[in-house]
């Protein structure tokens, strides 16, 4: 019961009259990599979007183990209060930011971190220099971790796609977290590199005893990675289990592959 | 001037900010002492340092809060009017003026920076374009401020020292104190630019939910972005007034607002250099040359021509700005060379 990182109970949230996320319930602990499978349109991000508070969910509780206060339910905090509980997301299309060099857009993840005021900082006055020195290092760490380091300075965004990836999760973890969810990690990556991305998430998780709550189209890569797995379809749950026990559950199989055409090909395939 | 100043400012733009403000200085000794530097020029170079400012501030907004604006003139002729009121009839001298003048069109910004949380995109650039004419209708109504003829004060600031000691600026003293606070505005929006603020803003400008999962606030980015913005436009017609020392509605209407927007968008998004350089090539170019040419100098309207020209080539080619021209020449002619060499495909 004290491991417990990440509650969500009874979330639902409808958009006009689609029901996008239907009374979903799930648990996570900490350090846990958990996987979150579906058919496309299935409310996988619409999900994410309701923990991080992104979406405001029609009822449901997310109950979360925030890193100063305990458990407290995150629903009702605004987009950006979430990261300071502990809770840090990627999302589905990378979002790096084009005008600022690799290392500048790890610093952007460890906003919160810098307590100077704009005249601190626009001053350089010691406080701010202290904090940017500071966190400049953790940048460096953490791009040493991604076996980066050599494009710190390089633009962000002139990267091969694979390194993009890598630096959207790189910068997740300049605040260190206690839980990282992530939307598709592994979507577009080649073979090569999702291995790659594969033992980078299983360092991080051990290193910085972090959870992980992660959306994967890929069954090998969730399957790899995760300990539990939940399988939604049309924003409703369908099973709960073990990445065996959720690939022999009928209902499962029969979402990916049995109804119409377009999931059965979505569902198998990655790209 | 401004091609040297380029080259110095990728190295160590903080140097080469400073070398520019000393060469700007020079005009005056120029004037005084050769036959190269007219009177009439100190006017223009003048007002290119205050629109560059004025630019500066734009550049915030835009090219970093990713924000539109079309209310720049309307917030420089609040700072000028002010100025106006607080010298002549409240009697302060330059600095509390000055301070005074920022102050309100900073706390004016993060008004509008308000009603920014509440519309967007092209409904935003209309909101502030209805705020600027308000205060332009303000301009116009109120008899203090001399209507639609307007109202000039005594030329040139008085700097006070606790009102013991009284030293009035000439001509050219004026100009040197505007080319200083056109290299402080350039020190500050460069630092800014670097630190943990700017890089927030930058984020903000690509997307803003990305930057609410870094725990960026939009409410405070924005807020900051325009009260900054307007900062600098306050100070900006402050500076005018002192120099000019004349001010009339008309001068603050729609049309300098987007000239303010075409020295970002030709000078260069996200470079101090380049809004610098934005400022001389739309305010100075078209009076120092165009005007001095035959036939086509006599034609009315013809800086209007330039700068609209000059923007759909800009666009068209460089659309990050002339400040990227020589970086984009350098890339090109790599490439050839490359595609020369190698003939590999990409
Ligand atoms: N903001 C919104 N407004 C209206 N409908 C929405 C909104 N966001 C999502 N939806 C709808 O909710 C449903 C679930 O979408 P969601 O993006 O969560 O699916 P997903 O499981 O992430 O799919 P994919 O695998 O394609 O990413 C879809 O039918 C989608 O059209
Ligand atoms: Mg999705």
């Amino acid at each position: 019961m004290s491991n417990l990182l990440l509650k969500v109970e009874n979330l639902s949230i409808a958009f006009g009259g689609l029901k996008a996320v239907d009374d979903l319930s799930f648990e996570m602990n900490h350090g846990e990599v958990y996987g979150i499978i579906g058919p496309n349109g299935a409310g996988k991000t619409t999900a994410f979007n309701c923990i991080t508070q992104f979406y405001k969910p029609d009822a449901g509780k997310i109950i979360f183990d925030s890193k100063e206060d305990g458990m407290i339910n995150l629903v009702g905090h605004k987009p950006h209060q979430v990261i300071g509980r502990g809770l840090v997301r990627t999302f589905q299309n990378v979002e790096l930011i084009a005008s600022l060099s690799v290392i500048d857009n790890l610093l952007v993840g460890a906003h919160i971190a810098f307590k100077s005021t704009l005249p601190e900082q626009v001053f350089r006055l010691p406080r701010a220099r202290r904090e940017e020195k500071q966190l400049r290092a953790r940048a460096m760490e953490v791009l040493e971790m991604l076996g980066l380091t050599h494009i710190a300075h390089m633009p962000a965004t002139m990267q091969p796609y694979g390194h993009q990836k890598k630096l959207e999760l790189g910068r997740t973890l300049m605040m260190s977290p206690k839980l990282i969810i992530l939307d598709e990690p592994a979507a577009g990556l080649n073979e090569v590199e999702t291995v790659g991305l594969i033992e980078i998430v299983q360092r991080v998780t051990k290193e910085l005893n972090c959870g992980i709550l992660l959306i994967e189209h890929d069954m090998n890569f969730v399957s790899k990675l995760c300990n539990r797995i939940c399988a939604i379809s049309f924003g409703k749950r369908l099973a709960i289990g073990t990445p065996d026990e959720i690939k022999a559950h009928p209902d499962v199989q029969e979402a990916y592959l049995g109804k119409s055409d377009k999931e059965s090909g979505g569902g198998e395939a990655n790209g | 001037m401004n091609k040297v100043f380029g080259k110095i400012g990728k190295t160590q733009p903080y140097f080469g900010f400073l070398v520019f403000g000393a060469i700007l200085s020079f005009a005056p000794v120029l004037m005084n002492n050769t036959q190269w530097f007219l009177f009439a020029w100190l006017t223009i170079f003048a007002g290119f340092i205050v629109y560059a400012i004025a630019g500066l501030g734009m550049n915030i907004l835009m090219g970093y809060g990713g924000l539109a604006s079309l209310g720049t003139a309307g917030f420089m002729g609040l700072g000028a009017y002010l100025t106006m009121v607080l010298t002549v009839d409240a009697g302060f001298s330059f600095f509390p003026v000055l301070f005074l003048t920022i102050l309100a069109t900073t706390i004016l910004g993060i008004v509008v920076g308000l009603v920014s949380l509440r519309v967007e995109g092209f409904f935003l650039a209309i909101a502030t374009l209805v705020i600027a004419e308000m205060l332009r209708q303000v301009f116009q109504q109120m008899p203090l401020l001399g209507g639609h003829a307007g109202r000039s004060m005594p030329a040139f600031p008085t700097i006070s020292l606790f009102g013991i000691l009284e030293w009035t600026l000439n001509r050219n003293q004026t100009y040197i104190m505007l080319v200083i606070f056109l290299v402080i505005a350039m020190f500050i929006t460069q630092l800014l630019f670097k630190s943990a603020t700017g890089r927030a803003l930058s984020a903000m400008r690509g997307s803003e939910s990305a930057a609410a999962a870094m725990g960026i606030s939009i409410f405070r980015g924005r807020l900051l972005a325009f009260a900054l913005a307007s900062g600098f436009a306050g100070a900006a017609g402050s500076l005018f007034m002192f120099f000019m020392p004349f001010t009339n509605p008309n001068h603050w209407n729609l049309v300098l607002s987007l000239f303010i927007f075409a020295v970002v968008v030709i000078g260069g998004v996200r470079s101090v250099a380049g809004t610098v350089l934005g400022a001389f090539i739309v305010f100075a170019v078209p009076q120092l040359f165009i005007a001095r040419l035959p036939v086509i100098g006599d034609i009315s309207g013809m800086d209007f021509v330039f700068t609209g020209v000059l923007i759909i080539i800009v666009v068209l080619f460089y659309p990050a700005g002339l400040i990227w021209m020589p970086a984009g020449i350098k890339n090109s002619i790599t490439k050839l060379i490359k595609r020369k060499k190698g003939g590999e495909t990409t």
